[in-house]
């Protein structure tokens, strides 16, 4: 699939938001230490918001036809990416209120604000969960329709939101919570066993061929001609192919930059290096979002001549 | 009803009539215009709802050269219709037949993404999806003489190579081709239920040959008739 | 006149709910607005019946007519694709002259009036016909107006006059022609309806196109097989039930040791034989002595043929003899004699014609050919249809069925365009004739107003002089040495080099040889060269780089070599860089035109049938269709049949000329609605309203014969009596099927220095005549082949059009183009891993004439020795409207530039020769050899690249988005409550 960079940094920008979000209003409310400071709430709610509303943009940016955007509410019913747009949509209301009473009544919000600030981490997370069925449910990518994929969305959101939160927390602090730290740290190996696990699981051959998709299952099949000689939508959208040495190469770049060295730098402790633990990991899972779309193999791949998906 | 189409390998010769017919038809159509993107440049890109794609099955010298018309399947389980977000996306109750309400289109590509058969194209003009409507601006047009009242596609195929019909209908020539060629569906294991069906190439027909005694290495051997001219 | 029933697609249970269904839907077309109107499709030469909406004088769709004869309401993708031509950004505006003191070939042009243009045509052409008229070379393409064309150079007076049959397919018709009377495409089509068995021989995606295809799917239907023979397998191969993967250039081996096996095993028609072809005619065994080798006749002027009741030598024209069809006689003179079928058993029993020896030059297994040729067999024998019907034959006598032996065949470009087509395509047609299936049920059908006699009458002329119409046709049939035109010393009349010792039966012209001759001078210099829909600079031309300097050569003294080039195109190709005066035609849509029975019209095997186009559209330019400048031109130049007596202009217009002119009584170019009230057809007066009975019968004319005179026509009278009505043939005479030549034979004699008449002096060319001019069919290896180190150069290479490209001369479609817009060279899987070649690799190419570089894709149904491409895809940057970076000129390539129009350089007499069929002259385009290298890391895209032509004063800039549509969509909207409500589908 080809990688859009709307669709690349949407996921991940909003991802981070959401995760950061949903793990500070938890953090807060169950009472850890280091979040009963209103300005690191506050500030991180506010990137919380910033992230959140600049993957929203961006994945704008990939309507060809924005001006109907407002439609994709509509079919809630059936559509996981209208689902998300309703959530994402939904999310404001609920975390704005809870920022206002973090405001004016600072760490010590009363019950109202509470609750809506839990609802806000979970309609948060429920986000996160429909955008990620927006790929997790498509028949027609093998490497995306399996429950890996949400699981792989909200782990690694939240994994890049306790970064952030972690490395707020640490500079408006000046030192480290050693929960932040931990729940980080706990999140990023969590976040790796997960893409570890979903990259073996792809790399396992599976699903269609181009002997099921032309109906001629008993002999080779060879593509002669796909019928125009210039690329067509098509073929820039699903064709879209990279080659095996770079895809290693890549992975292995996802692996360090995203979750090594992040989880290495937090084992330092210290608060410098944890903020740029969290930009490595934000950089580093838009590696990984590369490769989750350059990885994926579009079934249509297989009238153009593919063997396999 | 359930509309669609039968595609016949075993005569279709690749010539992409039903290709262009398409394109001629619905770019004045109701989901027209079919915009083309540097049409006189390096890399000509239009929006075609039907596209012709050729195979060779097996290794020489077994091998053997098939063409597959594809346009959209009007599956019965069309996810393109369940993931579009805007409702644009839709499959009619009455017919089956699969389509895209123009004015209402975002440009998401999602319901390209869940389309296995590759039957949507996105327009480089318009920005909104375009596909096949089985010419549904055709098909119940009583303005048309009777006969003409098929997809552009159908009308024109050279081998009558496709046939248009309701499926729901065991008695239409459709549901028949189907029950007598053993029709398949492509990619049945994703679980469309794609409504087009292709016919299979069909068994060589076996010539007998002549069966003769009388080998002859001469002219000697030839002996006059009485032929009267 | 009959309708096609086409079914309504849904039964009745399922139109009873369309009709409910349609009721909500909106009205997406205003039928109010639109105009329906018929006319002839030009996207090819298929010549399909077109279905055409209109409305503001805007396309809105076209679509093959369900009336028409010829696609029966089908149409392929490029009549489908018919508004981007229409809507081309490249369509010429103005009449263009080449700016004083600029280059030809430099694309600068300056706009001037259509009185200026045809003023400057004029005089020029006056001046040529006043002094010297074979100073024009008039040679036009693939249009369907030769009649008018070759009646305006009669008339102008010049002999060098051709179409593009030279290089097209000369060898199909004059192999037909010179054996049946008829031929394949235009000439004959299977019998689609009653074949069994049908064996399609070097078809290469085209002629014809619709009617091929829907035969196929006839044959299908009925579960007749259908064997194709063609080293490629793609299109109608693709759904053969069997493909044999020949070597190119090898089919007439193929077809003889078919005829070997038929002999071998005494399976032939004898009564057809005996009784509809010259087979017992009797030849003088007289070697080294003049005559031998011609018919004996005796005292008669017919030939002789044995009578096996009277035991005596009777005239073989008369009914009711008893002819040998085999044996050896003597003549009371003492010349032995021997039966045409004797000589024909003979020569094809020997070994040299047996399968295991063919197969090893044809590369198809023994023993399928002797299988294909004991199924052919036995369907021609065993699987015979009858047709109860009365009929006269040729002397009068009822005949109470027709039989019919289901066996048919078609052949086209792959036989024709080899040097060796012209005798392939002999043999081919000896095969059908062996088995009787010449114009029987289920054989191979003639289309009126073929047959004709064979060959048919007309010589070509050889007389020229100022102001003086030619005696007859520039092209013709000889029948003879004394034919030729050609000086006392031998050497060519014609500027194409045609009817001369090098192409004596030449009967299409050498299109391919007329720049090349000119500029050499050789046989002589001309002074205008008119070419009209052929793209002479570029795909049409065999050895297109050299050919493009050879339009650009220029004398000593500054001149050009051909000093002056008009061409007349709708649309700015690569030809019209390269000429001095532009005239811009219409397109096919804005036109009249006849498809005219005086010409190949489009009848079918069971009507006679001719067509014709009607604009439908206005154009938008200062355009003027080609043949309204020909009766123009015609008319003030004071051509004879075009000026009436007291010296004034006869005919107004071209319309004006097509309805009044009458070739004899009650003849003329269209054959349908004549008479003064247009009651009559074939013959009758003219009918002043005969464009309007044309335009209200939806454009075409279509005459059923009767039961009675659908078959046997060559000898059936009650189709020659029809047919001699009609002109079609001379006389009622049977029409004699000759499996052995006495015409060629005379060729023969005069190459062995025993004729009686004008005989070549030059060695090669007596050399050519003993060898190729075999009175019965032969094969040999194609001449390149022959001039070339074939180890050297170990791959065929040919190329052939895509379907959606066939025969388009101005294929440069916005739609098309994005099917195709690169060719690869397709090379066989197996033999490109043995040499190292990958796939998309980039290759080398290089044949005896020069090289290419080009990209290559492996495919399995290929010939192991043979590459190909897609003809002409590659274009010019700048021409058709096109950018300069396109694929077509980046990374498509030309064959052509391979291909000399000349034989393979060794330093003899032989190298002046064109490379073409030493009989017909038919360019040899698939005798190609090459070799094939990898090009060198680094080197990719196409190779030779030419500079981009420029676009035309005032062209209209290419648009970089296109969203064509006739009117505004009327879209299906869905309800917001649907939307909102509906569950999962």
């Amino acid at each position: 699939m080809h990688p859009a960079f709307s669709v690349l940094t949407f996921t991940v920008m909003s991802g981070a938001g959401y995760g950061l979000a949903a793990l500070l209003i938890l953090g807060h409310l169950l009472g850890i230490n280091s979040l009963q400071d209103s300005s690191v709430l506050l500030t991180s709610g506010i990137l919380a918001l910033v992230l959140i509303t600049l993957g929203l943009l961006c994945s704008m940016g990939h309507l060809a036809n924005p001006k109907n955007a407002w439609r994709a509410f509509n079919r809630f019913k059936t559509s996981w990416l209208s689902r998300e747009g309703v959530f994402a949509v939904l999310f404001y209301p609920f975390f704005l209120i809870y920022l206002i009473g973090i405001w004016t009544q600072g760490a010590e919000i009363n019950g109202f604000f509470s609750i809506l600030g839990l609802l806000a981490a979970l309609i948060a997370i429920v986000t996160l969960f429909c955008t990620s069925m927006i790929y997790a449910s498509l028949k027609t990518i093998r490497q995306w329709n399996s429950s890996l994929t949400p699981l792989n969305y909200i782990v690694l959101g939240l994994m890049s939101g306790s970064v952030v939160l972690a490395a707020i927390q640490a500079s408006l602090s000046g030192s480290a919570s050693s929960i932040l730290y931990q729940l980080a740290t706990a999140l990023l190996v969590l976040g790796a066993i997960a893409k570890v696990i979903y990259l073996f699981w792809i790399g396992k051959p599976a699903g269609s061929t181009i002997n099921t998709a032309t109906g001629f299952t008993q002999a080779s099949v060879r593509l002669l001609d796909q019928g125009h000689s210039s690329n067509g939508f098509l073929n820039n959208e699903f064709g879209y192919t990279v080659e095996a040495n770079k895809i290693v190469c890549l992975r292995v770049l996802m692996l360090v930059v995203a979750f090594l060295i992040p989880f290495l730098l937090l084992l330092s402790g210290s608060s410098t290096l944890i903020v740029i633990a969290a930009l490595l990991t934000v950089g580093g899972l838009l590696v990984e979002r590369w490769l989750f779309f350059a990885e994926a193999r579009h079934v249509v791949r297989l009238f153009h001549g593919d063997q396999r998906t | 009803m359930k509309l669609g189409l039968v595609i016949d390998l075993d005569t279709c010769v690749g010539c992409h009539g039903c290709a262009t017919a398409c394109k001629q038809w619905n770019t004045s159509g109701t989901i027209g215009p079919l915009a083309d993107k540097d049409p006189y440049g390096r890399e000509p890109v239009g929006s075609w709802l039907n596209r012709i794609r050729s195979y060779e099955v097996d290794d020489s010298p077994n091998s053997k050269t098939v063409h597959m018309p594809m346009s959209c399947m009007h599956c019965d389980d069309a996810d393109c219709v369940t993931v579009c977000p805007t409702g644009a996306s839709y499959k009619r109750e009455e017919d089956g037949i699969v389509l895209v309400d123009q004015d209402k289109c975002m440009g998401c590509n999602l319901c390209s993404w869940a389309c296995p058969y590759g039957a949507r194209e996105l327009d480089p003009d318009q920005g909104v999806m375009k596909k096949c409507t089985l010419c549904v601006d055709r098909i119940y047009d009583e303005k048309l003489p009777e006969a003409e009242r098929q997809p552009a596609c159908v009308l024109t195929c050279p081998t009558k190579s496709r046939v248009f019909g309701d499926f729901d209908d065991p008695e239409s020539e459709v549901s028949k081709l189907v029950r007598e060629r053993a029709g398949k569906a492509l990619m049945p294991e994703l679980g469309y239920n794609p409504v087009n069906t292709y016919l299979p190439p069909r068994n060589k027909p076996v010539q007998d040959q002549i069966d003769t005694a009388s080998l002859k290495d001469t002219v000697k051997g030839w002996v006059n008739k009485i032929i009267a001219r | 006149m009959s309708t096609v029933k086409q079914q309504a697609p849904l039964n009745e249970v399922s139109q009873a709910q369309a009709d409910i269904i349609a009721k909500d839907l909106p009205e997406f077309e205003e039928h109010a607005k639109q105009d329906i109107k018929y006319t002839t499709c030009y996207m090819c030469a298929c010549r399909c019946g077109i279905k055409v909406t209109v409305e503001d004088n805007k396309v809105r769709f076209i679509q093959g007519n369900p009336n028409h004869p010829i696609n029966k309401g089908v149409l392929c993708a490029k009549g489908n694709s018919g508004i981007m031509k229409q809507y081309s950004p490249a369509k010429l505006s103005a009449p263009l002259l080449r700016k004083p003191g600029t280059e030809r070939g430099a694309g600068e042009f300056e706009e001037i009036s259509w009185d200026q243009a045809l003023d400057m045509l004029e005089k020029r052409l006056r001046r040529i016909r006043e002094t010297d008229p074979k100073q024009l070379a008039y040679f036009t393409g693939r249009d369907q107006m030769q009649a008018l064309t070759g009646m305006w150079a009669s008339q102008f007076g010049t002999i060098n006059w051709a179409a593009h049959g030279g290089f097209c397919s000369v060898n199909m018709a004059a192999g037909g022609l010179y054996t049946m009377g008829h031929a394949f495409w235009e000439f004959g089509d299977p019998d689609w309806e009653n074949t069994k068995y049908f064996m399609m021989w070097g078809v290469a995606e085209d002629h014809s196109s619709n009617p091929i295809k829907l035969g196929l799917k006839r044959l299908k239907e009925r579960g007749a097989k259908f064997v194709s023979v063609n080293p490629v397998r793609t299109g109608y191969q693709a759904i053969a039930d069997e493909w044999v993967a020949i070597r190119p250039g090898t089919d007439g081996i193929l077809a003889l040791s078919m005829a070997h096996v038929l002999l071998k095993h005494q399976l032939v028609d004898e009564e057809f034989l005996v009784r509809y072809t010259n087979s017992p005619q009797l030849v003088m065994m007289k070697p080294g002595e003049v005559g031998d080798g011609l018919f004996y006749r005796g005292d008669s002027e017919v030939p002789q043929v044995w009578d096996l009741q009277k035991e005596a030598f009777v005239d073989s024209n008369l009914p009711d003899i008893t002819p040998a069809l085999f044996g050896e006689y003597t003549a009371p003179d003492g010349t032995k004699l021997k039966t045409a079928m004797s000589l024909l058993i003979e020569k094809y029993m020997d070994e040299q014609y047996s399968p295991e020896v063919a197969a090893k030059e044809c590369g198809v297994p023994a023993e399928d050919i002797e299988r294909m040729a004991l199924e052919m067999a036995h369907v021609a024998f065993k699987e015979t249809i009858t047709i109860d019907v009365e009929w006269t034959d040729w002397a009068g006598r009822k005949q109470d069925k027709f039989i019919g032996r289901p066996v048919s065949m078609h052949a086209m470009r792959g036989i024709a365009a080899h040097s060796n087509g012209f005798q392939t395509c002999r043999a081919i047609h000896m095969l059908q004739t062996l088995l009787g299936t010449i114009d029987c049920p289920g054989g191979h059908l003639a289309k009126p107003p073929f047959p004709k006699h064979v060959p048919p009458g007309i010589k070509p002329a050889k007389e020229m002089a100022p102001m003086t119409p030619l005696k007859s046709p520039p092209l013709g049939f000889p029948t003879c040495p004394e034919d030729l035109a050609i000086n006392e010393d031998g050497s060519p009349r014609r500027i194409d080099k045609a009817y001369s010792w090098d192409a004596p039966i030449s009967c299409h012209g050498l299109m391919h040889m007329v720049i090349s001759n000119a500029v050499k001078g050789d046989p002589y210099k001309i002074d205008t060269l008119m070419i009209f829909m052929a793209n002479m600079a570029w795909n049409s031309s065999m050895n297109t780089a050299q050919t493009i300097d050879m339009l650009t050569a220029k004398e000593d003294d500054g001149e050009y070599k051909i000093p002056f080039i008009v061409c007349s195109d709708a649309f700015n190709s690569e030809m019209v860089a390269y000429s001095d005066l532009v005239l811009p035609d219409t397109t096919y849509l804005e036109r009249f035109d006849t498809i005219s029975m005086l010409d190949r019209p489009i009848s079918e095997p069971h009507a006679a049938c001719d067509s014709v186009r009607i604009p439908v559209i206005k154009p938008d330019r200062d355009v003027m269709s080609w043949q309204e400048v020909m009766v123009e031109m015609a008319g003030r130049l004071d051509f004879p049949a075009f000026t009436k007596e007291g010296g004034e202009r006869k005919y107004k217009d071209y319309k004006d000329f097509i309805v009044n002119f009458e070739k004899e009584p009650g003849i003329g170019f269209l054959a349908g609605y004549r008479g003064k009230d247009g009651e009559k057809s074939l013959r009758g007066e003219p009918n002043p309203r005969q464009w309007e009975a044309y335009e209200e019968n939806e454009g075409f004319f279509e005459m059923h014969f009767d039961m009675n005179q659908r078959y046997m026509r060559h000898a059936n009278l009650d189709y020659l009596k029809l047919a001699k009505e009609a002109a079609w043939v001379g006389n009622t005479n049977q029409i004699v099927i000759e499996l052995y030549s006495e015409k060629l034979q005379t060729f023969r004699l005069a190459g062995q220095g025993l004729y009686d008449g004008p005989m070549p002096t030059e060695e090669h060319h007596k050399e050519r005549l003993v060898k190729y001019f075999d009175p019965l069919p032969i094969y040999y290896m194609p001449l390149e082949e022959q001039r070339i180190d074939r180890e050297e150069y170990p791959y065929h290479a040919v190329n052939q059009r895509p379907m959606f490209m066939y025969h388009s001369w101005d294929s440069q479609n916005a739609w098309l183009r994005q099917i195709m817009s690169q060719n690869y060279l397709f090379m066989n899987r197996v033999a490109a891993e043995r040499d190292g070649i990958e796939d998309l690799s980039w290759v080398w190419v290089e044949s005896h004439n020069g090289k290419i570089r080009c990209q290559v894709k492996l495919m399995e149904g290929t010939n192991e020795q043979t590459v190909w491409t897609w003809n002409a895809i590659a274009k010019r940057g700048g021409a058709w409207g096109l950018d300069e970076d396109v694929k077509e000129n980046k990374d498509g390539f030309l064959m052509n530039h391979l291909i000399s129009e000349l034989l393979p350089q060794k330093g003899d007499n032989m190298d002046r020769v064109t490379n073409s069929d030493p009989v017909t002259g038919q360019a040899a385009w698939y005798d190609l050899r090459v070799k094939i290298t990898p090009a060198a890391p680094g080197e990719t895209g196409s190779w030779p690249t030419f500079d981009a032509l420029k676009a035309q004063p005032n062209a209209k800039q290419s648009p970089k988005m296109l969203s064509y549509s006739s009117h505004k969509n009327v879209n299906l909207l869905r309800s917001l409550s649907d939307i909102l409500t509906r569950g999962d589908k």
